[in-house]
């Protein structure tokens, strides 16, 4: 198959926040010094240089982004200063935009105002309908039950519709993904059985994030700090989105506290907001390598994210002490925020909740195809000179 | 002739006013025409046209650091517009030095002389003076022994300074050379012992220059002499000082691996060949003559006298040659590494010593055992007869080099010595595995290419790609490494890790600056004038640079510069004047100058 150069990509990625790949001059510290670079997955150095080469096409099928948590130990180690961690991170957003079919999130990645003006639309298109919902058949006085401004079974419906909508474009971006990855990027056909067999890694990667984990044993960092938070934030995320999704009645009644759902609600609530604050934190005082640059999504990102957990908590308080109309109007903010927010995953960062385990689970398949190739065509050891 | 001036100016990070000399130029006669155009964008062919038609230019000046850059855009302009395209002349003021404190006059007078169509290097050639014939050369490695020996076998007087209590730098640690696997010790130590012996050469060893003052041609120069303790005329190396002497202190000479006592002689065949007493460490000087002194008691010729103290001497020359030298850096603060911490990670120079036949080990390649001090009762690891031989060896490249955060510069030595020790491993260890990681192979001398051929081919593995990691696992050294050619990582169990650690300069270099008003580069080597042109002078006339104190570079080099710088300094003694001080040239004299060669 003939290969295309794509002479302009390491410009376009320059966009996307690799700015010094050009710098590298292939020594292979990265690689050397990463504790997730093995036999099969050699990065980043590889990747690197298929972003010097502008092989576009080949970086596509490759995996290998996905298997970095960005741990920033080759950026701290390269000797050209060439920030191969953050080339990591900018693949990744890159890859994103490239598995997306709808092209809006490269839009959102090379501009941050565009992003901006999408979320803010978004927000006030949300916010005029629910008030105008709100205000055509309910009484802003009241939260919940007979005639409430926002009653829970709507909210309900609501919910479901936008989280089918999100669904939706993330099980295409998914499946593109799977087809640039698993049928462009093997050289056999993946046999049925490996993908059963490697099933568990999806939901393993998913639920512990262990790999990130790994990295942080080499890092100076105390307490797997990095990976306890991320796990903690992810966690919050998830419990939140299923309360919200399938126990919003149960989870808006009040005012007495339903404890079978709100005790995982305030568990979820402070994963989230000691991980904004710690993300954002470190995002403003640049300590650690990883945080040195800030792409402008990474700022909607964190700054929606802190948003949503500060109003949601405030809704929550002033449900609970019973000031009504206060709570609507936060419960209304609240939504303009979580809207937005939750329309904006499919394209940004957010989706490596999706892609980063399903990159596990196709790289453990890719290996069992590997050794199955060697099997059958190489018999022979590779000899090193 | 009517002439415009275009300023193209890279970045102005160095302490140059472009508006300033700009206006000045804008004074001179004849210039009708002042731009200041910077460097980016490109200056515009059409543009640059218009501009010379409409001022209707017969000459153009280009100023700038890089000048001759944008000489294409404007010689073109010119001929479009019809114009003489020999009337495009360049005013750089990199070439022509205009640095350091009289850079605005230097920059002024390179644009001058542009202007009126006469070369700067014409005009400014400083008026010679009377040379005192003595010399003095500062450092006496392989670079300053070739040059005292090449200018006092002209009949020349030399004074040779050297700061340790021997001549020989440090080629006389070295076992071999590349790529000809000659010895070392072969080459240099019949001219040491050359240098010590010649009647036009004043050895002045364990002593460093402390002031100079005058002007080229002839400076005086204030020297401070240590106390060696030890008359050098009557000591005949007998060695029974160094039998009674308690004090055990780690030796310079073999980088720290063995230990010498505090009175020494720094290695057999050092010059002069006497012994030296480490004032820090003799308990006698420490005690103020309380405690011991029994070597002064022992030696049979009494020429040992530990209170002797310091001198100073002063000594008029004409030409002054530095040669300091290098050191290497400091690994330990690399510490993905683990020099210090694992006991057989090696600096390239420690290998030089144990692989030498001279060393500790009598150049047996060994590694380090356990040893519990008799007197601390601490674990230490070292030489010790009982050492096995390493069943494999890694040898790392670039370590420090190339990098942005040590040095940026390649050490230029580093690959052609790693390939080396990988064929001297070979040879005295049978069955050994070494395995030299590399990021890019420099071989780039005469012979060097087939030398890195011949040890690939004598089954050296040479890995394509840097290793970043040395860890220890139950007792086993482990190198981690990108394998890039067969694209895998790959990880090796060795015994012994032999860094190739970046140069630097040697420490004094900072003090030597200041103290000779001489600039350094970025990197901390001293600058010389023009790299191309005049590859041994510096910005201060009579004051020569050569060797490795300049720039990194090997022996053949060193030498050929050694020699070169000879040549300069035999120039002026031959001609009977030493080119002076180019700032000594004032602007106005230029002015004056470049006009009465532009009437002729």
């Amino acid at each position: 198959m003939a290969i295309r150069v794509n002479p302009r990509f390491i410009d376009d990625l320059d966009r996307f926040g690799a700015e010094d790949v050009q710098l590298c001059y292939q020594c292979g510290d990265c690689s050397t010094v990463c504790s997730h670079a093995d036999e099969v997955f050699v990065f980043p150095r590889k990747s690197m240089r298929l972003l010097q080469m502008g092989l576009d096409k080949k970086i596509e099928t490759t995996l290998e982004p996905w298997l970095c948590y960005y741990c920033g130990q080759c950026s701290e180690q390269c000797p050209r200063e060439a920030e191969p961690g953050e080339t990591m991170m900018s693949l990744r957003r890159w890859l994103i935009s490239r598995y997306d079919f709808t092209g809006i999130a490269r839009q959102f990645f090379i501009s941050g105002t565009t992003e901006i003006i999408a979320v803010v639309f978004v927000a006030i298109l949300t916010g005029i309908f629910l008030l105008y919902y709100g205000f055509s058949g309910g009484n802003i006085d009241i939260y919940d039950g007979e005639g409430a401004f926002l009653p829970s079974t709507f909210i309900h419906k609501f919910d479901l519709s936008v989280g089918l909508a999100v669904g939706v474009f993330l099980l295409i971006n998914a499946l593109r993904m799977w087809y640039m990855t698993m049928i462009k990027g093997v050289t056999i056909p993946v046999p049925w059985w490996i993908y059963l067999k490697q099933l568990y890694q999806f939901p393993w990667h998913f639920f512990t994030q262990k790999r990130y984990s790994e990295c942080e044993s080499k890092n100076r960092q105390p307490l797997y700090m990095p990976w306890f938070i991320h796990l903690g934030l992810m966690l919050g995320y998830v419990t939140m989105l299923i309360l919200v999704m399938v126990y919003i009645e149960k989870f808006q009644a009040g005012p007495e506290i339903q404890w079978s759902v709100h005790i995982f609600g305030y568990l979820a609530s402070i994963g989230l907001i000691v991980g904004t604050i710690y993300f954002i934190r470190n995002r403003v005082r640049k300590n650690y390598v990883q945080y040195k640059k800030s792409h402008s999504t990474d700022w909607v990102f964190v700054t929606l994210l802190f948003l949503i957990v500060v109003t949601g908590i405030t809704q929550h308080i002033l449900h609970r002490t019973g000031i009504y109309e206060w709570a609507n109007i936060m419960y209304v903010v609240h939504l303009m925020c979580v809207v937005p927010w939750l329309l904006r995953m499919p394209f940004t960062k957010w989706a490596h909740l999706i892609y980063r385990p399903l990159a596990m689970y196709f790289a453990a398949i890719r290996r069992d195809v590997l050794a199955l190739q060697e099997k059958l065509v190489y018999s022979f050891p590779i000899n090193i000179k | 002739m009517r002439t415009g001036v275009f300023f193209c100016q890279m970045e102005d990070s160095r302490n140059l006013n472009i508006d300033a000399i700009a206006k000045y130029s804008a004074n001179l006669p004849e210039v009708e025409t002042v731009q200041i155009l910077g460097s980016k964008p490109h200056p515009d062919l059409n543009i640059v046209c218009e501009q010379i038609k409409s001022n209707n230019l017969e000459r153009i000046v280009i100023a700038g650091d890089m000048p001759g850059y944008f000489k294409p855009v404007f010689t073109r302009a010119m001929a479009m517009a019809g114009g003489n395209t020999n009337e495009v002349r360049l005013a750089s003021f990199l070439e022509h030095g205009a640095r350091g404190e009289n850079a605005m006059d230097r920059a002024k007078a390179i644009v001058a002389c542009a202007t009126m169509g006469v070369p700067f290097s014409l005009v400014a050639v400083p008026s010679g003076n009377p040379v005192n014939h003595a010399t003095l050369i500062i450092g006496a490695g392989i670079a300053g022994i070739q040059s005292a020996l090449e200018i006092a076998n002209a009949g020349k007087q030399v004074y040779l300074v050297e700061q340790s209590g021997t001549i020989g730098g440090h080629m006389a640690m070295f076992d071999k050379t590349f790529p000809t696997l000659d010895c070392a010790a072969c080459i240099l130590t019949p001219r040491m012992v050359s240098v010590g012996q010649h009647d036009m050469i004043r050895l002045l060893t364990y002593s460093k220059v402390t002031a100079v003052t005058g002007k080229p041609g002839s400076y005086r120069v204030k020297i401070r002499q240590k106390a060696r303790h030890v008359d050098i005329k009557a000591c005949v190396a007998c060695n029974q000082c160094t039998d009674v002497c308690p004090v055990k202190v780690k030796s310079e000479f073999d980088t720290g691996l063995s230990l010498r006592k505090a009175i020494y002689i720094p290695f057999p065949q050092a010059v002069p060949n006497a012994y030296l007493v480490d004032a820090e460490n003799c308990t006698y000087i420490q005690s103020e003559g309380e405690k011991c002194g029994a070597c002064q008691r022992k030696c049979p010729k009494e020429c040992i006298n530990l209170d002797e103290t310091d001198q100073t001497l002063d000594i008029e020359v004409g030409n002054i040659i530095l040669a300091t030298g290098y050191e290497l850096l400091d690994v330990s603060r690399i510490e993905q590494y683990g020099y210090g911490v694992y006991p057989n990670v090696l600096t390239s120079l420690e290998f030089e010593r144990l692989t030498n036949a001279s060393g500790m080990t009598g150049g047996r390649i060994i590694t380090k055992t356990k040893h519990i001090n008799k007197k601390t009762k601490d674990e230490e690891w070292i030489f010790s007869p009982e050492g096995m031989p390493p069943r494999s060896v890694a040898i790392i490249h670039c370590v420090g080099s190339r990098n942005k955060k040590y040095n940026p510069y390649c050490s230029r030595v580093c690959c052609m010595y790693s390939l080396k020790f990988a064929h001297l491993i070979k040879e005295k260890i049978p069955n050994v595995a070494v395995y030299e990681f590399y990021i890019d192979m420099r071989a780039f001398g005469k012979g060097y290419e087939e030398f890195a051929e011949r040890i690939k081919q004598e089954g050296t593995f040479i890995v394509r790609g840097h290793s970043a990691s040395v860890t220890m696992n139950n007792g086993q050294m482990v190198v981690r490494g990108e394998d890039i050619f067969n694209d895998r990582l790959v990880e090796f169990k060795v015994d012994m890790v032999v860094l190739a650690v970046g140069l630097i300069p040697s420490p004094g270099v900072e003090e030597l600056s200041r103290i000779f008003g001489i600039q350094r580069d970025s990197d901390g080597w001293f600058s010389e004038l023009d790299y191309n042109g005049s590859p041994t002078d510096t910005d201060r006339g009579g004051i020569y640079v050569a060797g490795m104190c300049q720039a990194p570079k090997d022996i053949p080099d060193t030498v050929a510069q050694a020699s070169a710088v000879a040549a300069g300094v035999l120039r002026s003694l031959t001609s009977g004047k030493g080119i002076g001080h180019l700032s000594s040239l004032s602007l106005s004299e230029i002015e004056k100058r470049a006009k009465n060669i532009q009437t002729i």
